[in-house]
């Protein structure tokens, strides 16, 4: 590598056609190694995914039966596919927001606080430590197990109420609330380090001349002032949490064995072909019509909220 | 933070901050419950755990399950502990500096036709990982990589995500800084390996962060390519105590805050950085 | 593996993707490992093994012992998990990493797929000695495609202090077992357990409504009132409160039973030793009970077989392989099923022998999988179970309508029967 620092320093180039290809050779030079494993390891597992929906493709992924746009049309009349999008978005429409507001508060907290802040910002922040795994099992184990010795019934056993199996049954959908604290608990503190890193961007001279202006420090500041300035960062957060949510697998496939209710797309697809049904024709068309939705999702929402587009249209 | 705090001044202010502690005290101690439960399982026995009433705290600390899990003929823990850090900082180096390049040319090299590239890169973060994952392990088993820290590696390593985010935050790196390097004589690779990099080293820590958390983390991958139980990851030999059909609460939960640890330990020593480098990000919109 | 060769060999081995040729095969095997012996060592052929991660202490040493004690070819071990083991062996199946060998139950998409390879000639022999059930579940067109290994019958265990306590005798239909159960139910223990999922019990509960899962010619058999009335019948018992419901372990593990939870547990065979353990003579056992008078007292005869991989690349070794195991080493076989966890041997002459199913609590067992045991039938394939569970968990866990969703999972089931015979 250093060899080409030295060709590159050496050689200035005059014309613009030369300065031209230079950069070209530059611009290969630091992508090429990314676009290269990109291509190999993402581009063409997903044109394999893309060819196999195709076709009849039952324990096999070189399957030799086409069967045109077939998988597609199964998959778009299935009940239970199109189910799991219903799921995805109930789940998005809890979580996002309860994230966004759970961690812009934890935020605002810990950015006010004189005395321990490193402590609480770390006692947040540490749970993005573990993982899905772990805390799937905690969860599951301790928290929310439907006997005597489960966290939550203990609890509730203080205030005389009876234990509640919180996973097992869908009416009343108490897994909901299962699924929703663990993700909160594993995910909040990240936003929140995001949130507390555009508070300190925010200049205290706009903070400043709202007092002279005669605004009150709390809502009103919060408001007109700091909401505004975070605008940016809420988009990227929501955008974020959006595509996280989406790709749900972990806490629902560990937390909700084998239920008929509440999978999202992505536990429905492993349900319907990458796990013991072995059905790889249809589970690529799923996939890819799940792409699809969520490109366009991401558009519309670049669209509405400005992301993505801003640096292209400065 | 009611509308009337600041008329009432200090007392007012004396009254706000104690609620504001008070308030940040909970949540706090909600998001240590489950730390909690966790070293309280792991070090009590399993009647304890199982016992008809809750015990806030093991009768007699049971110092001995510590070493429990390493003593496990069935399941090497030491050996998945040690994968487990070889793959986190591989992984994390690696993708630093596959991405960071990537990241700078797209942000900052001129090319003609860098914004098709861009958009190329930013397709494959819509794409969920289901999709890819069979034919990724196929391709990954033809070129021989089951049960070698390549495979568990080298596949992770090209991330749309990693390489957007430099890409946003070389879009706000101070241009000045490196023309001054240009006149200084230095080509793009030069400029970039001593002014941009020295440069951006909070933001380095930050991805470092990030990257090695979802490295130590991740399971499905390492569970289809560790097929020897030598090749497991931590959180592959986690999942085995789980999934055994007799289960030993006190030897999960004591895997799980020995698996946990390592990251806490990172985690408590970067995360300054961390809310530092981020503050430069341009994830600004 | 040193960390500094990997940016080095990511790219020049990713061009060699590229270029879609395979990497050497001496690049493979750097991450350690030991398991595989073969490459240079003089024995030849290597084979490798997939088996489930049985619970009972010392399976896994006793399995790896046996492959060692093989000396035709190098046999290696993978031990995998519980809820792992499905995802796992399919996605190796796919490549050229597959097992040679692996355990699985009779499905005959696997044999429809040509994955698995005839075993005929190697059973033929000593066909007379198993179980006829168990040949006949593995036999597709008069071939013979796997070897059982073990039955393990599923049946009801209960405390019989408990029983004592409320007064209450050994259910004989499926309302008794309903009326039971709540007579068992105290603040801290519950009546009865199924399982978190209460899918192992799909297939009790049809043949004790009289029912079958397809008749001989393979058409839908499970669609009976009969059916219908049970699952109604195990919908009251779900939200009565009766029932323990989010148990830390599964039905399976004895541990629900064990730690006092219940008071009667769904579980197999294999558990005994460890329930006696635990409770001592403090426990007894029953077959599912009679849905409707038309219907049977039930036993679900599961298992786990050998199968050999036949797109593998030693098909001839492997098959040799569990000759060898299987079919003519018995003291393994009887160290297998007997030894670590109580499961019943398919060798007719072994299980006649054994000593420790002879008399108590195992012969008890024996009896009930002898009278009121049903096995497997080869043509209910994964994508059929997976619709009779949907069944359960709508109707049962969710409150659906019994009829309706069996119509809904008769389409799903149909689909499949085209498939597989046309």
């Amino acid at each position: 590598m250093p060899t080409t620092t030295t060709r590159q320093v050496s050689a200035p180039a005059r014309s613009r056609r030369g300065l031209r290809a230079r950069s070209t050779l530059a611009f290969w030079l630091f992508t090429g190694p990314f676009l290269i494993g990109l291509l190999i390891f993402v581009y063409v597992p997903i044109l394999w995914s893309a060819w196999l929906s195709f076709f009849e493709a039952r324990f096999t992924v070189t399957p030799s039966d086409f069967v045109g746009f077939e998988n597609y049309r199964t998959m778009l009349t299935d009940e239970d596919f199109m189910g799991s999008l219903v799921t995805f978005t109930v789940f998005a429409v809890i979580i996002v927001p309860t994230t966004w507001a759970l961690s812009l508060a934890l935020a605002l907290a810990v950015n006010r606080l004189r005395f321990m802040r490193a402590f609480f910002r770390s006692v947040f922040f540490l749970p993005t430590a573990v993982s899905y795994v772990a805390a799937s099992l905690i969860w599951k184990m301790s928290i929310f197990n439907g006997v005597r010795f489960g966290l939550a019934n203990t609890v509730l056993g203080w205030f005389g109420a009876d234990g509640t199996a919180w996973l097992a049954s869908p009416d009343p959908p108490w897994y909901w609330l299962v699924i929703v604290t663990v993700r909160l608990w594993l995910q909040a503190g990240f936003y929140m380090i995001l949130f507390l890193a555009a508070l300190q961007n925010i200049p205290p001279e706009l903070y400043e001349a709202a007092a002279i202006d005669g605004a009150r420090p709390g809502w009103q500041t919060f408001r007109y002032i700091t909401l505004p300035q975070l605008r940016a960062t809420s988009t990227a957060v929501i955008l974020l949490l959006l595509v996280a949510a989406y790709q749900a697998f972990d806490e629902f496939f560990n937390l909700l064995s084998k239920t008929t209710w509440g999978r999202p797309p992505l536990v429905e697809l492993y349900y319907k072909a990458l796990g013991e049904n072995q059905d790889y024709g249809a589970g690529s068309a799923g996939a890819l019509i799940l792409t699809l939705l969520i490109c366009l999702v991401t558009l519309l929402q670049g669209r509405i909220m400005g992301f993505g587009r801003a640096e292209g249209s400065k | 933070m009611t509308t009337g705090t600041s008329r009432r001044g200090r007392r007012g202010n004396v009254l706000g901050s104690a609620g504001l502690y008070a308030a940040t005290s909970v949540a706090a101690f909600l998001f240590l419950v489950p730390f909690y439960l966790i070293v309280r399982n792991a070090l009590s026995t399993d009647a304890e755990i199982t016992g008809e009433d809750w015990q806030f705290f093991p009768g007699d600390i049971q110092w001995g399950n510590v070493t429990e899990p390493f003593d496990d003929p069935t399941v090497d823990f030491a050996r998945s502990l040690w994968n487990s850090a070889v793959v986190g900082v591989a992984h994390t180096v690696g993708t630093l500096l596959v991405c960071s390049l990537a990241g700078y040319g797209l942000a900052r090299i001129p090319y003609r036709h860098a914004n098709k590239v861009f958009y190329a890169v930013l397709v494959t973060l819509m794409v969920p990982t289901a999709v890819t994952f069979v034919p990724s392990f196929v391709l990954v088993s033809s070129l021989g990589w089951v049960d070698s820290y390549r495979g568990l590696i080298i596949p992770g390593l090209f991330s749309g995500f990693t390489c957007f985010l430099f890409r946003q935050y070389f879009l706000g790196f101070p241009r000045e800084l490196e023309e001054a390097a240009r006149v200084d004589g230095l080509g793009y690779w030069g400029a970039y390996w001593r002014v941009v990099v020295p440069n951006s080293l909070n933001f380095f820590a930050a991805i470092a962060t990030i990257t090695f958390i979802s490295g130590w983390n991740s399971f499905l991958w390492p569970l289809v390519i560790g097929q020897d139980p030598s090749a497991w990851t931590v959180q592959v030999a986690l999942s085995s105590y789980m999934t055994n059909q007799t289960v030993n609460f006190h030897l999960i939960f004591m895997a799980t805050a020995i698996s946990i640890l390592p990251l806490v330990c990172v985690f408590l020593f970067l995360q300054r950085w961390l809310v530092q480098g981020i503050a430069q990000t341009g994830i600004k919109g | 593996m040193p960390d500094s060769g990997n940016s080095s060999w990511d790219r020049r081995s990713a061009l060699r993707a590229a270029l879609g040729l395979a990497a050497a095969g001496g690049l493979a095997a750097c991450g350690g490992n030991n398991g595989r012996g073969g490459g240079g060592s003089g024995s030849g052929t290597s084979l490798v093994q997939y088996f489930h991660a049985y619970g009972e202490a010392g399976t896994e040493q006793a399995i790896k012992r046996y492959a060692k004690a093989y000396e035709d070819a190098n046999v290696s071990t993978q031990w995998i998990t519980g809820s792992n083991f499905e995802s796992k062996l399919f996605a190796s199946l796919l490549t050229d990493k597959a097992p040679d060998v692996f355990e699985f139950h009779p499905q005959i998409q696997l044999v429809k797929s040509g994955q698995v390879a005839d075993l005929t000639e190697l059973i033929d022999p000593v066909k007379d000695d198993f179980n006829p059930a168990d040949i006949q579940s593995h036999t597709v067109d008069g071939k013979i495609y796997g070897v059982r290994m073990i039955d393990d019958p599923q049946f009801f265990f209960y405390r019989k202090s408990l029983f004592d306590k409320a007064g209450v005798g050994i259910p004989r239909t499926l309302d008794e077992l309903v009326a039971a159960a709540a007579e068992l139910t105290t603040d801290k223990v519950k009546g009865i357990y199924l399982g978190n999922t209460l899918h192992s019990i799909v297939n009790p509960l049809i043949w004790a409504s009289g029912a079958e899962t397809l008749d001989e010619n393979n058409e839908i058999a499970y669609h009976t009132d009969g059916v219908v009335g049970g699952f109604r019948t195990l919908r009251t018992l779900f939200t009565s409160g009766d029932l323990l419901l989010d148990a830390p372990t599964d039905f399976w593990d004895p541990s629900a039973l064990n730690q006092g939870l219940t008071a009667i547990q769904w579980c197999g065979m294999w558990a005994m030793p460890q329930m006696q353990q635990a409770l001592g003579d403090d426990l007894g056992i029953f077959p599912f009970p009679k849905v409707t008078d038309a219907g049977r007292q039930t036993v679900y005869n599961g298992g786990w077989s050998m199968f050999v991989n036949a797109k593998g690349k030693n098909v001839e070794a492997a098959k040799e392989y569990v000759k060898w195991l299987w079919i003519d080493r018995k003291e393994y076989q009887e160290d297998w099923a007997l030894s670590y966890g109580f499961h019943i041997p398919p060798r007719t002459s072994l299980a006649e022998s054994a000593d420790k199913l002879k008399s108590g609590l195992p012969a008890e067992g024996v009896r009930l999988f002898n009278e009121f045991g049903h096995f497997d039938n080869i043509g209910w394939t994964q994508a059929m179970i997976t619709a009779l569970e949907d069944v359960l968990a709508n109707c049962v866990r969710k409150g659906g309508d019994p009829e309706a969703e069996l119509g809904k999972a008769d389409g799903k089931v149909n689909r499949e029967l085209d498939k597989l015979f046309g």
